[in-house]
């Protein structure tokens, strides 16, 4: 008998632990310990965010569906990790702390054979000063309670625009070194489209502002993409884009401080600039849980588990720009110490970036950090899953399944508005997600067939049909597997 | 606002007819390019 413990529940947590749940005899346990009762579907919060989708719409609650298929629900926190179990313990074991009911506060040791970390990012809101959602003006699309939330602060916005108010929105990062611009993208298309659906676009000065170096980097780097028989870079699409509709644009701004109405930030020429709001979604710096880790002997060996986030199987030598390669980054996001852990998705620690890093004239870096988003996540963890499948079967360690970023398509399909006749989506295809500059040198690392980029109601149709797709099979309902990561 | 996208440009975008072929083929072109597999990068072949 063998046990699995899943850190988190959300997009690779749950792939993992359906997975697992579905190829492991019933003899073996797989345990998720995530502190939210809910799954939810983070992209469509964008939807949240503009009022055109309830948050009940895209979660669902883990307890029912866990318990009809067999998998243990804890709804815990991890604390502390000790791969080496204690001086009490002989086993591995996550330290967990209970969030809900009885157990509340109360911490257990929860053994383990084999570990998926799981547990995403920390929205680290703290990094930025001031920048709180729902605070100061500011709101955030991250989660369904903030998207809710964001809904508000917009749509009382509006009612004021109604009655003749001029107003200012911001959009875009919070922090010099944030990731998930794509997010901000979307959500920044969609809030101007809802601002021309309640006719008060022209009351509106709507501005994207990024730590990218140029529109459409997207943490990627930018792209060349097909684009109707042409070969368009991804900074000329969404200059394309926001010029049409009307979007001004602040690049190279690493935001400091947040104060009502008021983003402080840094520029790539090291000026200290102010830009003032009347609403803003700025996503966070995204960084590790701050887990700490203990061997056998309850000393510190945090460092041989975690670099922010968790340690896996990647390259982690610092090197230049120059010198980075796809080879660096991971493979089967096994930590090299500790063979049965593993840390799929947002979870393992990236290599390095994958956009060039810029300093300011300042020494401040602003730059994005490696976005990670939900379909590598998806695969990851059923790489992962399988792999571990594997070596209970065969009963030795089996490393079969591999997916490097380096090695792996990614779609994007970026909302641009809603509404079954009258949206719209930005469609972006990449491969490699990781620009590998030495098979592709002569298209910015990625292969050009595969990597497109289509504008156009059809992308908004695509959109909701992931939307109901993935919902469908995160319910695990009948045949949900033949539905791709 | 500069007109970026032009009048015939845009009515292609929003056709619901077109762009129900559109999606069908997003749809395969998308499946081709995120199922049609991974792997690693490391091994020498
Ligand atoms: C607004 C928004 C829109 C997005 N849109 C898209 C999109 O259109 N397409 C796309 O591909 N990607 C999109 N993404 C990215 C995508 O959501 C992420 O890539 C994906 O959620 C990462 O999955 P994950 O499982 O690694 O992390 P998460 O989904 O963040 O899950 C982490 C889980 O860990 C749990 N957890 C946290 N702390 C602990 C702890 N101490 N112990 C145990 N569990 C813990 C959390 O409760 C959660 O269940 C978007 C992201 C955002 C924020």
């Amino acid at each position: 008998m063998s046990k699995i413990v899943i850190l988190g529940a959300g997009i690779s947590g749950h792939v993992a632990a359906s997975h697992l749940r579905r190829k492991l005899s019933k003899e073996h346990k797989v345990i998720v310990v995530s502190p939210n009762s809910n799954y939810q579907w983070i992209p469509s919060n964008i939807w949240v965010g503009i009022g055109r989708m309830k948050s009940k719409e895209i979660l669902f609650p883990l307890a029912p569906l866990y318990r009809k298929k067999n998998i243990t629900f804890l709804q815990a926190k991890a604390v502390s990790f000790h791969p080496e179990g204690d001086p009490k313990e002989s086993k591995p074991y996550v330290l967990s702390e209970y969030v809900v009911g009885e157990k509340k506060g109360t911490q257990e040791k929860v053994t383990y054979d084999y570990l998926i970390n799981a547990t995403g990012p920390k929205l680290n809101f703290e990094a930025t000063d001031g920048l709180i959602p729902g605070l100061n003006k500011t709101y955030s699309v991250c989660t369904y309670g903030h998207a809710d939330h964001a809904w508000h602060g917009l749509n009382e916005l509006i009612q004021e625009m109604k009655k003749g108010k001029k107003a200012k929105i911001l959009i875009g990062t919070g922090h010099a070194k944030a990731t998930c611009q794509g997010a901000a993208f979307e959500y920044i298309l969609n809030v101007e489209q809802e601002l021309r659906k309640h006719k008060v676009r022209d009351m509106a000065e709507v501005t994207w502002i990024s730590n990218e170096y140029q529109l459409g980097d997207f943490g990627m780097d930018g792209m060349l993409l097909s684009y109707k028989g042409m070969t368009m870079k991804s900074s000329e699409m969404v200059e394309m884009i926001f010029e049409d509709r009307d979007i001004k644009w602040i690049l190279g701004a690493g935001v400091d401080k947040i104060e009502d109405g008021l983003a402080h930030y840094e520029n790539l020429d090291g000026e200290h600039k102010t830009e003032s709001y009347d609403f803003a979604m700025l996503i966070p710096a995204f960084s590790g849980h701050g887990f700490k880790a203990f061997d056998k002997d309850n000393q510190d060996i945090t460092n041989k588990l975690f670099k922010g986030f968790m340690i896996v199987d990647a390259d982690y030598t610092s090197k230049p720009y120059e010198e980075w390669s796809v080879q660096d980054w991971p493979e089967t996001y096994q930590n090299p110490s500790y063979k049965n852990i593993f840390a799929p998705g947002i979870a393992f620690a990236p290599p390095h970036a994958i956009s060039k890093p810029r300093k300011s004239k300042n020494g401040t870096d602003i730059s994005p950090a490696p976005p990670r988003t939900g379909m590598p996540s998806g695969i990851t963890a059923k790489l992962v899953a399988d792999n571990i499948i594997d070596s209970i079967k065969k009963g030795k360690e089996s490393l079969e399944h591999k997916g490097s970023l380096g090695n792996m398509g990614a779609a994007c399909i970026a909302s641009a508005g809603y509404g079954l006749t009258q949206g719209s989506g930005v469609s972006i295809t990449t491969y490699p997600i990781i620009p590998d500059y030495h098979k592709y040198p002569k298209s910015q690392g990625r292969q050009l067939g595969k990597t497109f980029g289509e504008i156009g109601l059809a992308g908004h149709w695509l959109k909701l049909a992931l939307h109901y797709a993935f919902i469908y099979k995160a319910k695990m309902k009948p045949f949900w597997w033949l539905i791709p990561e | 606002m500069t007109e970026r996208i032009s009048k015939s440009q845009r009515f292609k975008m929003m056709n619901p007819i077109i762009q129900f072929f559109k999606f069908i083929y997003l749809s395969i072109k998308i499946m081709i390019v995120v199922a049609g597999g991974h792997g690693g990068t490391r091994e020498v072949k």
